[in-house]
């Protein structure tokens, strides 16, 4: 019987209460991220993040194609999002909520049309073949604020990921395998994250980082804005919902500027750790071209 | 209360004879998680830890369920989804079928004067009706005495989820001995002043004058569960509560 | 973007379209177009040409009740249901002539949907939706010519169709796009109301306010942009909302003085909606 359970009355008031006293329920600061945890797998590009109870699974795969015969420079990159009922008793398996489309319209936005990945370095032999660039993301717990947890997850297991190297002579294509040839990053670009603030109270005057599912479900509005550490903003949405001064968002965008720095150095960190881990013996420095400047 | 320590046991495990209590006037009987096999074989149908009380010569399996199932009898805390002519449908747990609440089963309702309850009000009641191939029933009076003993709709407080397991150590009459659970003494005696209620559903209802008292008796208990904390550890979680408070 | 370049004054610098920076396009805008919906409007912003009909309040649809919560955060594109206050159902249909190239989105289509929620979320919130308990107030938006600010022109559309519908609400909702051009000699100069071209090339942002206030209720930016810029245009698109709402207004109070001239209306008479008359 997919129906989201709603909270009681009295949960509802008790939380709003506490809120315009400055409290949150599981006792964080208003504007305090929930623990993170991120987990590599042992193959390239598979990325599984925790942020408190919330855990998404992302995982990317490449293949060979045909590129799109309006765009014959460029390379295919996909972001396919899935809400299956282990996540929470509400999704179905294959009927999008709106809560999956708006997840899915959210990381199109900010991975996608930010050109966060260079997808005319996917392309192969111009108009014939190009790499087909795949993000499968599986929510495994909803706990609140997937939005976030998501974009983090795709942009850990795209910066994770390696395609396998190729070589063009004249009109063949050779693709090495692993075995061959280690295995080459993606062209990324920059690495856009979200953050979503959710706003409470009448006038919505306060102001949330990282709602868990509790307070998700009596926000009365939320904004969503995503960077990147250069301080560009790749997207901002505010959709609907009740009204927010200017001002207000303007500083949540401020606010926001410096969680994502944050997060994006605690990123760098954990890919650095990871490579660290394969790199048992100093194997890379062996493989690797780059001369020492 | 088994001797050498906590027995374990899994579905289907043999149970050492010298564990079930006899007295040879009483009958034994069979609590949750046994199954009897005519003529006198006893299995068990969850893994959990064996109980036995030799005095009332009986023997059960403890086990900390996932999901509720009502039984008569039990004290449960549910939401009120919608009223409709006759009954109240209330929710006990997510995603399964309503339970029926009588809108005359509360102390001093006639026909002429019915309580009034909106939806996602939280009411506090007592199973008189589960089994298998029906919904379940509940009631806020004692059907004896006709009085609510503490039944009935709760005003204010906050709900906090918990296992099966705590809830129901809390609910036992002797809870710091039997059940291990000494969280609610501490803050009391810490000079917190709260009210709660335990719901068999795995449900806390916690209610203070203040907010910041019910947040910490809330994380107080749901931190508890979370990492089946000892009698020792929970003293120390509260003193840091408190502290980190004042 | 500038035509003339040679000019000291960056912001007198004229766009493609004839236009200065802070010049909106052509905004014409008719009310109860169609006479068999309970409200109806049509609205042109520039060559973008949007209709909507209102339907409602309604009885509710059986199948909603398996599906509403308070706040919407599951279900179909619908705003708070049940019990709590009416539903806005908002469905869009985009013809495929609508743009340069014919291109027939379907139905399933995210983006259209992602609209679709947008725009409900938003009417629920600036609607009375608490007197109208277990209806549904059912929007309908045909987009006949897009070039550029589309939110924007379905939101000033369905502003209008409700107000024909007699539909109450606390205040306008108005909505209108501003960018940032980046010319090659000077600093980011601002443009408001951008087209389809101007939108393919330039970082801009859609921004729906309530009525005259600076509360806002739509914020959509899809294009990157340096974060010390977002302030400047969100203020820009504060002000150009202002206009459109100074537009929208007195499109809705000629149609009243129509009314009263028909003699729908007794003049004089007090009605649930007073008009106000500017001076």
């Amino acid at each position: 019987m997919p129906r989201e359970a709603e909270p009681s009355l009295n949960e509802r008031a008790f939380v709003v209460q506490a809120l315009q006293e400055g409290l949150r329920i599981d006792g964080r600061a208003l504007d305090q991220f929930r623990e993170l945890d991120l987990k590599f797998g042992d193959q390239y590009g598979v990325a599984d993040l925790t942020l408190g109870k919330t855990r998404i699974f992302a995982k990317v795969s490449a293949e060979v194609t045909t590129p799109y015969t309006d765009r014959p420079f460029d390379g295919i990159f996909t972001i396919t999002t899935e809400l299956s009922p282990m996540a929470s008793p509400s999704f179905e398996v294959n009927r999008p909520t709106e809560t999956e489309i708006m997840l899915s319209r959210l990381l199109e936005k900010t991975v996608r049309r930010s050109n966060a990945l260079d997808t005319e370095s996917l392309c192969l032999v111009s108009g014939q073949k190009c790499w087909s660039i795949r993000v499968d993301l599986h929510v495994l717990s909803h706990d609140g604020n997937l939005i976030d947890a998501s974009c983090l997850a795709v942009v850990a297991a795209l910066r994770h990921f390696r395609k396998p190297d190729t070589s063009i002579e004249g009109e063949t294509l050779t693709i090495y395998t692993p075995a061959e040839r280690e295995p080459v990053p993606l062209s990324w670009l920059h690495s856009p994250l979200c953050v979503t603030f959710s706003f409470f109270g009448e006038e919505a005057d306060i102001v949330v980082m990282d709602a868990n599912l509790l307070e998700e479900q009596l926000r009365v509005t939320s904004f969503t804005i995503s960077f990147n550490k250069h301080g560009e903003i790749c997207q901002g949405a505010k959709l609907g919902g009740t009204t927010v001064e200017a001002m207000t968002l303007i500083k949540c965008a401020n606010d926001a500027l410096d969680k994502v720095k944050e997060l994006t150095t605690w990123l760098d960190l954990k890919l650095v750790e990871d490579s660290k881990r394969r790199d048992k013996g100093g194997l890379m420095a062996e493989l690797s071209a780059e001369n020492e400047r | 209360m088994a001797t050498q320590g906590p027995v374990i046991v899994l579905p289907g495990d043999q149970i050492d004879p010298s564990l079930i209590p006899s007295r040879p006037k009483k009958a034994l009987k069979l609590g949750p998680g046994l199954r009897h096999i005519p003529p006198n074989e006893l299995v068990p149908t969850v893994a959990g830890q064996l109980t036995t009380d030799h005095k009332k010569n009986s023997i059960w399996v403890e086990y900390n369920g996932g999901r509720y199932i009502p039984a008569v009898g039990d004290l449960v805390i549910g939401t009120v989804q919608r009223s409709a002519a006759e009954y109240f449908y209330v929710t006990l747990t997510d995603y399964t079928s309503n339970a029926l609440l009588p809108q005359l089963a509360f102390e001093m309702a006639t026909k002429k004067t019915r309580p009034n309850l909106n939806p996602g009000a939280l009411v506090y009641a007592r199973v008189c009706l589960a089994n298998r191939h029906m919904d379940p029933e509940l009631e806020c009076v004692s059907p004896a005495t006709g009085k609510a003993d503490g039944l009935g709709p709760l005003n204010g407080g906050m709900l906090y989820d918990v296992s099966l397991g705590l809830a129901r150590r809390l609910l036992m009459r002797k809870s710091l001995e039997d059940g291990k659970v000494a969280v609610l003494e501490e803050l009391g005696a810490a000079g917190l002043a709260f009210e709660t209620a335990v719901g068999r559903n795995g449900k806390v209802w916690v209610n203070s004058e203040s907010v910041k008292t019910v947040l910490i008796v809330g994380r107080a208990i749901q931190e508890t569960d979370e990492k089946n904390l000892s009698v020792d550890q929970q003293k120390k979680l509260v003193r840091k509560l408190i502290k980190e408070v004042s | 973007m500038p035509l003339d370049t040679s000019s000291a004054y960056p912001l007198a610098l004229l766009r493609v379209d004839g236009r200065r920076w802070n010049d909106l396009r052509r905004l014409h805008a008719a009310v109860r177009t169609q006479a068999a919906a309970d409200g109806s409007a049509y609205l042109e912003m520039g060559n973008t040409k949007v209709m909507c009909t209102v339907t409602g309040p309604s009885e509710e649809n059986k199948r909603r009740t398996a599906a509403s919560t308070a706040t919407g955060n599951t279900g179909g594109a619908g705003g708070g249901a049940g019990a709590g206050g009416a539903e806005v159902a908002v469905e869009i249909v985009v013809g495929g002539f609508s743009s340069v190239d014919r291109k027939r989105r379907g139905r399933g289509d995210k983006r259209i949907h992602e609209l679709q929620t947008t725009l409900s979320k938003a009417l629920a919130a600036a609607l009375h939706t608490h007197l109208y308990p277990r209806s549904t107030i059912a929007l309908s938006l045909h987009v006949l010519s897009q070039d550029g600010s589309l939110l924007a022109a379905l939101l000033n559309a369905s502003t209008l169709a409700l107000v024909d519908a007699g539909i109450p609400m606390s205040d306008l909702p108005v909505a209108c796009t501003a960018g940032l051009t980046s010319a090659a000699s000077a600093a980011d100069d601002p443009l408001v109301d951008l087209n389809a071209q101007e939108e393919q090339e330039l970082p801009f942002l859609t921004l729906a306010t309530l009525g005259d206030t600076d509360r806002v209720m739509v914020l959509v930016l899809e294009t990157r942009v340096q974060a010390a810029r977002l302030k400047d245009m969100v203020d820009l698109a504060a002000d150009a909302c202002k206009s459109v709402h100074k537009s929208l207004r007195e499109v809705v109070r000629r149609r009243g003085e129509h009314m009263v001239e028909e003699g729908a209306v007794e003049k004089g008479a007090s009605m649930a909606m007073d008009m106000d008359i500017d001076v």
